[in-house]
């Protein structure tokens, strides 16, 4: 009924993306994390990946292979193994791309995908949260109203990825409010239109390499065909359901690093003449952390199973975003919590996977596959 | 300029070796296998010649069927096809019947260079090349950190580490073998679009009777060595640290180095 092998290709990807993440990623995480900055170099490395335009059509530069939420899955989680915020970082041009792709009209494909297939890393992103106690994806304040040739979007968002070098943005926002997910469409905003406002930077416990900003839209106007998929619109709950596979298969990525970590250190660390991870103590937490971490992945990989078969995930993406979060936040806990004081220093890695798998659960939408 | 690469695949670098119970040789269940680190370097250079001065790049390689991933690792990172020795009789080689197999394979084909690792890391003999070099008759040059070749195509200038970290600097005619060593360059990583091309890249596969050698020219029949046993070597015992004055410390010292370590 079930399989869990990879194929031929998604097993070299898997090798592939988990050494650029060992050499390339996991090495500059914490410089990038004290210094809130990521190297361009950095970006330009993950861009040589090819991961974008690989799934792009041909007729739009790319070399048109199928994209599939179940190997997009693998990837966020090889890339989240080396370091959460550098994965976000270099994934973010998928924010923009991925729902252009899926469902964007010919036009706006033929428009905007090429810029994707270039030698340099292309700055683009989404805005969907909004910074509100009971913000819900799938009712979203900003509004978008008709008014002629043009829509008039009206709103705030937060935690926008490189909002300060985007060129393109695709803000999601609703024409007829407290109509849920089907109420919602994306609207392409290009840099520089007038009532785009990039804001301050935001500062979180976590994530600090990620540059997050505020966005405001002022009364700014977008052309009709700068609406995602045209008159017809997008399927909003799908590139819900696409973003929390990633995020689910990022946050298993950070709980495996941090399993690893952790199991490495008790059996290495000596306390009262033997290592610690034959203290039951400890190696019931290890244990855990591991059935949890696999308990991620395979509810991430259900419904990326779904998405590929392009049924409805709705639940399935829902319950393992949903775990994600309780569960990152519990396993890199622990993560803390094996390595004892030395949980706490800098020197070790826990700590910042502590702070960045805590943001799971309250952060939406910064990732798709 | 048709360039080929020797490759081979080894396990994991971070495999922790286990010896079978006979102490005929490892535990190979459960173990990753990688391209020979130093083939990795041979490929990345082949794939820099290519895009310097256009041609094709081919592996070569001996092993097994799982051989073939390795293989397609190459020709995800840019290479063009692969040629694959692959036959039971091959099993058991040492590096004089490896040098005699891929000669066989290598023959046919035309070629103005031949790049590959300097070793291979599993069982590090670093003399396959030098084999392979005199059954094709032609140069080789081993150790190579730098490599420049020349514009017509007719011959290259390799730089080679030699001891004291010195550089021994060689112009050799082509066609020639180069064994590559870490420093040449910076191999890169496969894209995700060259591994989705590489499927459709064609490996031919010669066995026994394509290779046109019989069966006890290669593999264990073909061998000059024989392994008798496989070992790991003894587990370092915990260090002496000496107290005292410094006098009575290198008194100490000499006595240890003399006595019980026997080093002078």
């Amino acid at each position: 009924m079930i399989s869990f092998q990879p194929s031929e290709e998604q097993g070299q990807i898997i090798d592939m993306v988990r050494r650029f993440a060992a050499d390339i990623v996991r090495p500059n995480a914490r410089d990038c994390e004290e210094d809130k900055a990521i190297p361009d170099d950095l970006l330009a490395k993950f861009w040589e990946l090819g991961l974008i335009a690989n799934s792009i059509p041909e007729d739009c530069g790319g070399y048109g292979f199928e994209r599939s939420a179940v190997t997009g899955a693998l990837i966020s989680e090889e890339l989240a193994y080396g370091d959460l915020a550098l994965a976000l970082a270099m994934l973010s041009p998928t924010l923009f791309a991925y729902p252009i792709l899926e469902m964007g009209t010919e036009e706006q494909k033929k428009k905007y995908l090429p810029g994707f297939c270039g030698e340099t890393f292309k700055f683009a992103t989404s805005a969907l949260m909004e910074a509100r106690v009971t913000f819900d994806p799938t009712d979203v304040k900003a509004q978008a109203r008709r008014e002629g040739a043009e829509y008039v979007l009206n709103g705030e968002k937060c935690l926008v990825p490189f909002a300060d070098r985007a060129d393109l943005f695709l803000v999601f926002a609703a024409t007829a409010p407290g109509t849920g997910a089907p109420g919602i469409e994306g609207y392409i905003v290009e840099k520089g239109t007038e009532g785009l406002q990039v804001g301050e930077r935001e500062k979180y416990m976590g994530l600090n390499a990620l540059p997050l900003y505020r966005v405001a839209l002022a009364e700014c106007k977008v052309p009709l065909e700068n609406r995602l998929g045209g008159p017809g619109g997008c399927d909003f709950q799908r590139i819900l359901n696409l973003s929390r596979i990633s995020w689910t298969a990022m946050a298993t990525g950070v709980c495996n690093a941090t399993k690893d970590y952790a199991a490495n250190y008790a059996k290495e660390r000596v306390q009262f003449g033997e290592p610690i991870a034959s203290r039951q103590a400890i190696a019931f937490m290890l244990a855990d952390m591991a059935i949890e971490t696999d308990a991620m992945r395979f509810l991430a990989w259900k419904a990326a199973w779904l998405a590929d078969r392009r049924e409805d995930c709705t639940r399935e993406a829902y319950l393992a975003k949903l775990y994600a979060g309780e569960y990152a936040a519990r396993i890199t806990d622990n993560g803390v919590q094996v390595l004892g004081g030395h949980g706490y220093i800098r020197e070790h890695p826990v700590e910042l996977w502590f702070r960045n798998g805590r943001g799971i659960e309250i952060i939406d939408g910064l990732a798709i596959v | 300029m048709d360039i080929l690469v020797c490759m081979k695949q080894v396990p994991d670098t971070e495999t922790k070796i286990v010896i079978n119970p006979e102490g005929t040789g490892i535990v190979t269940d459960g173990i990753k296998y990688v391209m020979n680190p130093y083939d990795e370097f041979a490929v990345e250079e082949a794939l820099k010649i290519k895009e310097k001065m256009g041609g094709t790049v081919t592996i070569v390689s001996m092993g097994p069927q799982r051989a073939t991933e390795a293989i397609r690792t190459a020709l995800a990172m840019g290479a063009d096809k692969g040629v694959h020795l692959c036959d039971d009789a091959f099993e058991g080689a040492d590096s004089y019947s490896t040098a005699k197999a891929l000669a066989a394979a290598i023959k046919p084909l035309s070629y103005d260079i031949i790049l590959g690792g300097k070793q291979a890391v599993d069982h590090d003999n670093a003399q396959v090349y030098a084999a392979l070099a005199e059954l094709l008759d032609i140069s080789h040059v081993s150790i190579v950190t730098q490599l420049d070749v020349a514009e017509d195509g007719k011959s290259a200038v390799a730089q080679r580490e030699v001891e004291g970290g010195a550089r021994e600097v060689i112009e050799v005619s082509l066609p020639a073998f180069i064994a590559c060593q870490k420093g040449l360059n910076e191999p890169r990583y496969a894209s995700l679009p060259g591994i989705m091309k590489a499927k459709k890249k064609p490996i031919d596969v010669i066995d026994l009777a394509k290779s046109g050698l019989s069966a006890d020219e290669v593999g264990e029949k073909g061998a000059k060595l024989k392994i008798r046993k496989f070992f790991l070597p003894p587990e370092r015992e915990a260090g002496k640290i000496l107290e005292g004055e410094p006098e009575e410390l290198a008194t100490q010292l000499v006595k240890l180095l003399r006595e019980e370590a026997k080093a002078i």
